[in-house]
């Protein structure tokens, strides 16, 4: 058989609980206040069981979650739940990033260029990767797929044809590599493109 | 009655409830400080706004917070020391700011549910003046 203050106890310990995406500071503060609550309560009633007063108080977890939402920020309007996302970045068009990891690449594919022209391409398309990475049109997996099928798995394979023997010489393997490589990249592309959530 | 029926109502009674029940706190220390019992019997016995009890704090938490009310620790014949909600002065410009505006925010909701005739609405039946 539980006491009366096991009961308050435990009450209180499953606000605490309930509310530990509060910083301590606040929660102690809550805790604190609905242990005063509890203790006016029963000096101006003692007849009342506790379960009862607990009862009015209400469930740990919707006084918690009251409590994160007017944590969250100052109006009340917000919802008893955990708040909505958070503010989120990226409030680039679409295209911008697409255009930005796809276009370099054609030309440093198709195009003979200089080093510092193709120093530029590569800088526009880790821009194009950051911005579809923060953008809020893709999902993660989407973003994770893009950026490997898009930048990582070309430039690796670039650095390797450039940098090792593994590829065959001549020309015509080069030009079939770098349409291969366009290719994957420009279906990526058309890929996100179709699957961006509006 | 349907149970997913009467969910739905309280969750308009739960929305409406959100947005004013802060200014109907403040409202309840425009005359005199308030300890927290006594702020939520009086919610009670206003039946529309009752709510449950323990969610009231974390909204007295906000208020101290934005510096719309302070607190005080008295004394008491009976029982426990109470901690005594009083206005502070934003907090009474945030009431009467709110004061200000809820009778055309209540009318405005009124004329939308009981008018026929809704504002901005084209009517054309026959004989109505163009």
């Amino acid at each position: 058989m539980k006491t009366t203050s096991d009961l308050v106890h435990d009450y209180l310990a499953a606000v605490e609980r309930e509310a530990s995406a509060l910083p301590a500071e606040r929660r102690q503060e809550l805790v604190a206040d609905l242990a005063e609550h509890i203790e006016v309560t029963r000096a101006e009633r003692p007849d009342a069981e506790v379960g009862q007063i607990l009862a009015e108080l209400g469930d740990p977890r919707t006084i918690a979650a009251t409590a994160l939402a007017e944590a969250g920020n100052a109006p009340s309007w917000g919802t008893p739940a955990p708040a909505g996302p958070p503010a989120r970045r990226g409030k680039v068009h679409p295209v911008v990033p697409l255009l930005l990891l796809t276009l370099p690449l054609f030309v440093t594919a198709l195009v003979p260029v200089m080093d510092l022209a193709s120093l530029l391409c590569g800088l526009l398309r880790i821009t194009g990767a950051v911005l579809l990475c923060t953008s809020v049109h893709w999902t993660g997996v989407q973003k994770t797929a893009g950026v490997l099928l898009t930048l990582v798995v070309p430039s690796t394979a670039v650095l390797l044809w450039q940098e090792t023997t593994i590829a065959p010489a001549g020309d015509t393997p080069a030009l079939v590599a770098n349409l291969v490589m366009v290719a994957v990249v420009a279906v990526t592309a058309g890929w996100l493109w179709r699957t961006r959530r509006a | 009655m349907e149970p997913g029926e009467s969910t739905k109502q309280a969750r308009a009674a739960a929305q409406l409830r959100k947005g004013v029940l802060e200014y109907c706190v403040l409202a309840l220390m425009r005359d005199r400080p308030r300890y927290g019992v006594e702020l939520l019997h009086a919610l009670e016995e206003s039946g529309a706004l009752a709510t449950s009890q323990g969610t009231v704090y974390p909204l007295l938490s906000r208020l101290r917070r934005d510096d719309l009310v302070t607190t005080t620790w008295q004394e008491s014949s009976s029982g426990p020391p109470r901690r005594y909600y009083a206005l502070t002065d934003s907090g009474r410009a945030a009431l009467e700011e709110f004061t200000r505006v809820w009778p055309g925010f209540r009318d405005a909701v009124d004329t939308f549910l009981t008018s026929p005739h809704l504002p901005g609405t084209p009517h054309h039946s026959p004989g109505d003046p163009a």
